[in-house]
This record gives C-alpha cells, sequence and structure tokens, in this order.
C-alpha cells in the first residue's frame, strides 16, 4: 500500500552508473522493472529482467534498482541454486497501476467521453439539490451519518 | 446542384426537439440508439455535402484532378458557387477532418493508456480495485473490459451501495457506450449542430446503466442513493467548474430524481405528444439530409462526366 504515495518515482539521485540514462530517472526505471516483473510468468532472474527491457540497461543497473525495490519491500527475492529470482509483491501492482491511473486521470482532461465516469463533479447547487433528493428518498436519520461525510 | 447542396449543413438543427426531450420522454435505450443513428447519419451527409462543395472550390486550382472544361462558362452557371463557397468548404472539411482525426486519436491514446496502466492486474476478475485516496469509479473499454473503483469511492459506499455501481459500470461495457460516446463525439465534431445530440447521448448512456444497475439490485431507490453519495464524496475532491454556477441542474440530480421516479416505459412516445413529433421531425431532417446529400452527389458526378470530353 505504501507503494501509492509518492515515494516510489524516487527522489533520490541515481548513482549514475550510466550518464545517459539519468534524464529517465530512477522513478520511470523502477517503473519498468516492476511492469517486467508483473508480466512474468513466475520468480525470474536479474538478467531476464534486464534481456526483457532490451538490453540497454547493466546488469548492476538492473541488481540496484531490484535492491532498492527490495528495500521498498515492492519486490521479494528467493534464492534458486546459486542465483537469486525476483517476483513483484502482490500489493505492489494494485499501487504501480494506481499511480498510473491517477497519472492518466490527472493528465486527460477530457477522458469522460471515453472511460464512462459513474459521476461527475457537481456545482454547490446540485450538491444542494442533491442533499434535499437524499431526505427525501431516505427515511429520516438513516443515511444522515454518511451523506455529509465528504 | 443549387442551394439544396446546403441543406445538410444546417438539417442537423431538427434534432434539437428530440435531443431535449428524449431525456423525459424515451426509455434510454432507445434514446442512445435513435439519437446515435440521428447523429451518425446527418454527420455522412453533412460531411458529403461539404466534400462536394469542396470538390467545387479546387475547381479554381490549377493542377486539380478536374476536367479542363470544368471552367466552362456554361458549367460555371450550373455550378454557381465558386470561390467564396469553395474556399470557405475548403477551409471547413480540412478544419472537420483534423477535428475528427484529432477526437479519434484522443480516444485510442486514452483507452491505450488505461489498458496499459491495468495490465499489472490479474485478469481473474474484471473488477480493479486501486489503492487511492482519491474517489472514482470509471468503466475502461478495451478486452477484457474491466471495471476500476478506487478504494475512497468502495469505502464511501455500503455494499448494497457497491453493487449498484458495480452494476451500472458493467452496465456500460457490456452495452458498449464507448462505441455510442465515439459515435456521437465524431458527429459533433463534423458538425457543431449536433453538439446538443452529443450531450444527450452521454447523458442517455449513463441513464441507461443506471436502469440496468437498478434492475440488477432490484432497487431503484437503492440505485439512487449509490449515485447521490458516489457525487457528494466526489465533489469534495474535485472543485465543481465554476462557469456552470447557473440554471438548471447538474446530470447527476437529474439521474437521481429520474430514479427516484417510476420506470419510463419501452415503448415509442405517441406520434401526437410532443416527443413524438420531435422524432419525427428528426427522422425527417435525416432522411431529407440523406436525399440532398445524395442528389448533389448524382448531380456533381453527371456534370463531371457531361463536362469530360471522352
Amino acid at each position: 500500500m505504501e507503494l501509492a504515495g509518492p515515494d516510489p518515482e524516487m527522489g533520490e539521485s541515481g548513482d549514475g552508473e550510466e550518464g545517459g540514462r539519468r534524464r529517465r530517472g530512477q522513478g520511470e526505471l523502477a517503473t519498468e522493472v516492476l511492469t517486467v516483473l508483473h508480466g512474468a510468468p513466475g520468480p525470474v532472474t536479474a538478467s531476464w529482467v534486464q534481456e526483457q527491457l532490451g538490453g540497454e540497461l547493466a546488469y548492476t543497473t538492473v541488481m540496484t534498482i531490484l535492491s532498492r525495490l527490495l528495500a521498498k519491500q515492492a519486490v521479494s527475492r528467493s534464492r534458486v541454486g546459486r542465483a537469486y529470482v525476483w517476483s513483484a509483491a502482490a500489493d505492489a501492482a494494485a499501487g504501480l497501476t494506481a499511480r498510473r491511473m491517477r497519472r492518466l486521470l490527472d493528465t486527460e482532461p477530457d477522458r469522460d467521453a471515453v472511460l464512462a465516469s459513474f459521476v461527475t463533479a457537481l456545482t454547490p447547487e446540485d450538491e444542494q439539490l442533491l442533499r434535499s433528493l437524499l431526505n427525501a428518498a431516505d427515511p429520516p436519520g438513516s443515511g444522515a451519518g454518511r451523506g455529509g461525510g465528504g | 446542384m443549387g442551394f439544396f447542396v446546403f441543406l445538410p449543413l444546417v438539417l442537423p438543427l431538427t434534432s434539437w426537439p428530440i435531443a431535449r426531450l428524449a431525456e423525459h420522454h424515451l426509455h434510454p435505450r432507445r434514446a442512445v440508439r435513435l439519437l446515435s443513428w440521428i447523429g451518425v447519419s446527418m454527420a455522412v451527409c453533412s460531411t458529403l455535402a461539404l466534400g462536394l462543395l469542396f470538390v467545387v472550390g479546387t475547381a479554381q486550382i490549377p493542377g486539380n484532378p478536374l476536367p479542363d472544361s470544368w471552367s466552362d462558362p456554361e458549367i460555371r452557371t450550373a455550378v454557381p458557387f465558386h470561390e467564396e463557397v469553395g474556399t470557405a468548404a475548403v477551409v471547413g472539411l480540412v478544419t472537420v477532418l483534423t477535428a475528427c482525426s484529432r477526437s479519434l486519436r484522443r480516444h485510442l491514446r486514452i483507452r491505450a493508456r488505461a489498458q496499459r496502466a491495468l495490465a499489472p492486474m490479474p485478469l481473474d476478475s474484471d473488477l480493479v480495485v486501486l489503492p487511492d485516496p482519491e474517489p472514482y469509479a470509471y468503466a475502461v473499454p478495451g478486452v477484457p473490459g474491466r471495471v476500476v473503483v478506487s478504494t475512497a469511492m468502495m469505502d464511501s459506499l455500503d455494499a448494497d451501495e457497491q453493487r449498484a455501481l458495480l452494476a451500472h459500470e458493467r452496465s456500460h461495457l457490456a452495452n458498449r457506450h464507448h462505441r455510442y460516446l465515439l459515435a456521437a463525439q465524431l458527429a459533433s465534431c463534423v458538425n457543431p449542430f449536433l453538439r446538443p445530440l452529443q450531450k444527450a447521448v452521454g447523458y442517455a448512456t449513463e441513464r441507461w446503466a443506471d436502469e440496468e444497475a437498478a434492475g440488477s439490485v432490484g432497487d431503484r431507490r437503492l440505485t439512487a442513493r449509490a449515485v447521490a453519495r458516489a457525487a457528494l464524496v466526489t465533489r469534495s475532491a474535485v472543485p465543481a467548474p465554476s462557469f456552470a454556477a447557473f440554471a438548471a441542474p447538474g446530470p447527476v440530480p437529474r439521474r437521481v430524481t429520474a430514479l427516484l421516479s417510476p420506470a419510463l416505459g419501452e415503448s415509442w412516445p405517441p406520434p401526437a405528444s410532443p416527443a413524438g413529433l420531435a422524432a419525427m421531425v428528426a427522422a425527417a431532417g435525416t432522411a431529407a439530409s440523406a436525399v440532398f446529400a445524395l442528389n448533389a452527389a448524382v448531380a456533381l458526378l453527371l456534370l463531371v462526366k457531361a463536362a469530360t470530353p471522352w
């Protein structure tokens, strides 16, 4: 759940293994690695992850990212033979998806014609009207505790 | 081809009465289908008319594919609108096609982004609950279609209300509402007079999903409560647009009111009622659009043929 917060975007500056890579940012790389792990058929080795990323990252970079994700409990690892295999933590998938969904909702103001939203924003007048409709619909008292929660 | 070629551009105005009356007099399923068909037909006719004027307009441009005798005096009298109208049509057609392609690209981009965002989630359920403090619920079309609900939205509803919300979103997916929405959106890009139709289609798809949700949970009042509660928590998260602070109630209170009233029948309104008349006016307008657009197309074809020396 922690992953849903801002922290996986990882403010910390990279270690600079590869100068040219830095402009993509550690956060983005971490997201890519997590995506690969989520799409993996099961626990996989770091070199498998490296391959899936197109081989453009150094093995040590992948290892660094995986270790950081491990520290954040976004991934787990276990030993198979002499190597570690890695898999994504279950919660991390939801956290990653939530972040991406939020980014989509924040950057696409015209999304409502594509993604049917359950409700749209209310004007203050609408809100008044809605509260009186709710009161008329509900027997008095039964819903009073929750309607005003917002 | 005379001035009739312009009619398909303005006949979409005949759809205004039904776009306005559909909400209260047509079952939402019928409303969505009828209004989408009218919108798409009128948009096609309007584009055809614009295209014909475009052809006439390009007749002045050197190197156009039209026969050389095109600028003969007889032809010029038969095609009365040369320069200003032709130029306007060229601009109009380019604008329309640009707007349509932009709209289509945005639609595809948002769908792709949403599907990509959901890719890490397991496919064993069509419901995806995401940990997010902002309340939202969306139907994401695609293969498979998914219902995305934030934990904040789930938490603000009780179990029965959650069932109503899920039934509503699943109805969007099952009935492929996004197709109607896209069709109506493209139609209103083609001809701005179809904008009210687009709004009516958007509202009617929500009502359709509300009605199906009410049928599925077996309780209209419960569904109304779910919609109202969800909207009230959403409001606190998203500031309402300031320009909308006048006059008519917004879509959510209207949906709640409709759910608190008895269901509309599936039958068509009688022909003599205002809604029946409005539907007939729109149908007549659509038919007339088609006739005038086709008539102009045939006339232009014959003209080009007659002007061609071989």
